[in-house]
């Protein structure tokens, strides 16, 4: 399967709720240029759509249930911004936009709009990830710390080669250090001393 | 009977750093200009109210702005660099007035009061770059010029030569009219890279080629150099030099079309036998046309009726048929190689089957798509004579 140059965004597919016509037909020209598959339903009672990006006026907001459940599983999302008043821009923070375009729109700006909007949310996810990760990994730091003590008394060594004695069996088991002092601590058992 | 005159506004800079293309656009649309005023197929008559910048960006707006309010122009022909074209921009957008901009450039804009009559980037660096990747090399090294031309250029490269499983050895930029360029020769002679892209502009290419020239010369290498902006003013500028640059563009001199013989002929009358239209007066030329034919179409200098004549409105210019593309306003036309020679003019030796659709989002590019499959005119170039 071809892989689209990573600034071409043709075969994307984007949720579009604009009240404007003006706005609409300029985001729909726009994204046929680009090659951006535009759904622009009912969005009152449609089911949750699948999209790469979401665009939302701000004329729509605040966003009854249906609108909620049909747009903000759509991706990252641009909001389309008339107003500049606070109280605006707070509703429009509930959305988490990673982008947005002022209003009446042209069509400059719209492709910058969704490359960062769609890069951010790549980030974003990374970061998402990372998290869960690093969450993980400190959970499990009480299981880590209690096999160094154990090590520490079993074998009659100092913290870091206690650590260093675990770390080198997760190695050699193919395991993660959590993993391995997970055992450690269930079982009883120790990593064989190696070297 | 009378004609009556349409006022419209040429923009261009006939002093500062693009004084040389500045005046290229300007002969070549006042050239057309006349022709029109002194054709029976217009019932009318162009008023050209030109303007000069000097080459200062702010003054673009300054001088379009007093085009539209104190003229009353409703088209204005000109802008060279992007920047040009960025500052004029809000002011046509917010008045509704039409800039026909003749330079080809790097992509990634659509307003509706442009029409983008020069190349876009699917029209010149694709079919260089494939050419290269398919005959030559897939490593290059790039020196360009540090703005937007250069930047997106080498970015397209880039990702088509990746793609190609090759690399980009190099990628080396000065200043614009910066002219100290030997730190870069020289290290061209080190590495003795396959193949060369340039894509700096103006003064720093002159002094650039000339020294590459005499440097890989005098090594012994030969060292093909790549360019998408080189023309035939600018090879009689730099010299003998200039021969054996493979250079990509809708337009060259040599051309072997009825309406380009003419266009030549009529310009050496003009301009003088040992003269040479370039690519972006060529593009000006048409733009004027292009203009002219909405005009008369349309019936109304009116900016809406005007860009509806002027869609899909197929015009047999010197580089051969070119018509607006009524999905993004850039033109329709046809990508062409060519190999500077000693005589200063180019030997062309690759043109598209046909004329190729504009595609300035690079929508349509698949990089990783070799371009000796498939079947559009975007594929790669292969070598047959241009008779």
């Amino acid at each position: 399967m071809s892989k689209p140059s990573s600034f071409s965004l043709r075969g994307r597919k984007a949720l579009v709720a604009i009240k404007d016509d003006r706005d609409l037909s300029i985001v729909r020209r726009q994204f046929e240029r680009l090659g951006i598959e535009i759904d622009s339903g009912e969005l009152d009672s449609a089911p949750e759509r699948r999209a790469d990006v979401t665009l939302i006026d701000d004329e729509f907001l605040p966003l009854n249930p249906t609108m909620k459940r049909t747009l903000l599983g759509g991706g990252p999302i641009i909001a389309l911004l008339g107003t500049e008043t606070p109280s605006r821009l707070k509703l429009l923070l509930e959305l988490d936009p990673a982008s947005f375009l002022v209003k009446p729109l042209r069509s400059a700006g719209i492709y910058a709009a969704l490359v960062l909007a769609l890069e951010r949310a790549e980030r974003t996810n990374e970061l998402k990830q990372q998290v869960v990760k690093l969450e993980e990994r400190l959970r499990s730091r009480r299981i880590v710390l209690a096999a160094v003590l154990q090590v520490m008394h079993s074998h009659a060594i100092a913290e870091p080669a206690a650590f260093a004695l675990i770390r080198r069996a997760a190695m050699e088991q193919r395991k993660t250090i959590e993993q391995m002092s997970a055992e450690i601590a269930a079982k009883g058992s120790l990593p064989r001393a190696t070297g | 009977m009378t004609k009556p005159y349409i006022p419209v506004g040429i923009v261009c800079s006939q002093s500062g750093p693009y004084q040389a293309m500045g005046r290229e656009i300007l002969k070549s649309a006042l050239m057309a200009v006349d022709e029109i005023n002194h054709s029976s197929d217009f019932d009318f008559k162009l008023a050209a109210h030109v303007r000069d910048p000097h080459g200062v960006i702010a003054e673009y707006h300054t001088v379009c702005d007093d085009l539209i309010r104190n003229t009353g122009v409703e088209h204005i022909i000109g802008c060279y660099t992007s920047a040009s074209r960025k500052q004029v921009l809000p002011i046509v957008e917010r008045t509704d007035r039409l800039l026909w901009y003749p330079a080809r450039y790097e992509g990634f804009e659509c307003s509706d009061n442009v029409i983008y009559v020069g190349a876009s980037p699917n029209h010149n660096v694709l079919p260089l770059v494939r050419y290269v990747l398919d005959n030559i090399s897939r490593h290059f090294f790039c020196v360009g010029s540090n703005y937007v031309w250069t930047w997106e250029t080498n970015r397209v490269t880039r990702e088509l030569v990746t793609a190609a499983q090759g690399s980009i050895l190099a990628e080396r930029l000065l200043e614009l009219g910066e002219s100290a360029v030997e730190h870069i020769v020289d290290e061209i002679v080190r590495r003795k890279p396959p193949v060369v892209f340039n894509t700096l502009v103006g003064s720093s290419s002159y002094d650039f080629i000339r020294a590459f020239n005499s440097a890989t010369t005098a090594a012994g290498l030969d060292i093909p150099m790549l360019s998408c902006s080189l023309c035939e003013p600018e090879l009689k500028i730099v010299g003998p030099a200039s021969a054996g640059c493979i250079t990509s563009s809708a337009y060259f001199e040599s051309i072997q079309l009825p309406e380009n013989r003419a266009f030549v002929e009529r310009w050496k009358a003009c301009h003088g036998e040992t003269s040479s239209p370039s690519v972006d007066g060529q593009s000006a030329y048409v733009a004027v046309y292009l203009l002219a034919r909405a005009l008369k179409r349309a019936g109304t200098s009116n900016i809406g009726e005007v860009r509806r004549a002027a869609i899909g409105n197929r015009y047999n210019s010197p580089q051969g048929p070119v018509w607006i593309d009524g999905d993004n306003n850039h033109c329709v036309l046809t990508p062409r190689l060519a190999v500077s020679n000693a005589q200063g003019q180019f030997d062309i030796f690759w043109e598209a089957d046909a004329p190729v659709k504009p595609d300035p989002y690079l929508s349509q590019l698949d990089v990783d798509v070799r371009p000796s499959r498939g079947g559009s005119s975007l594929d790669t170039p292969h070598l047959r004579i241009v008779k």
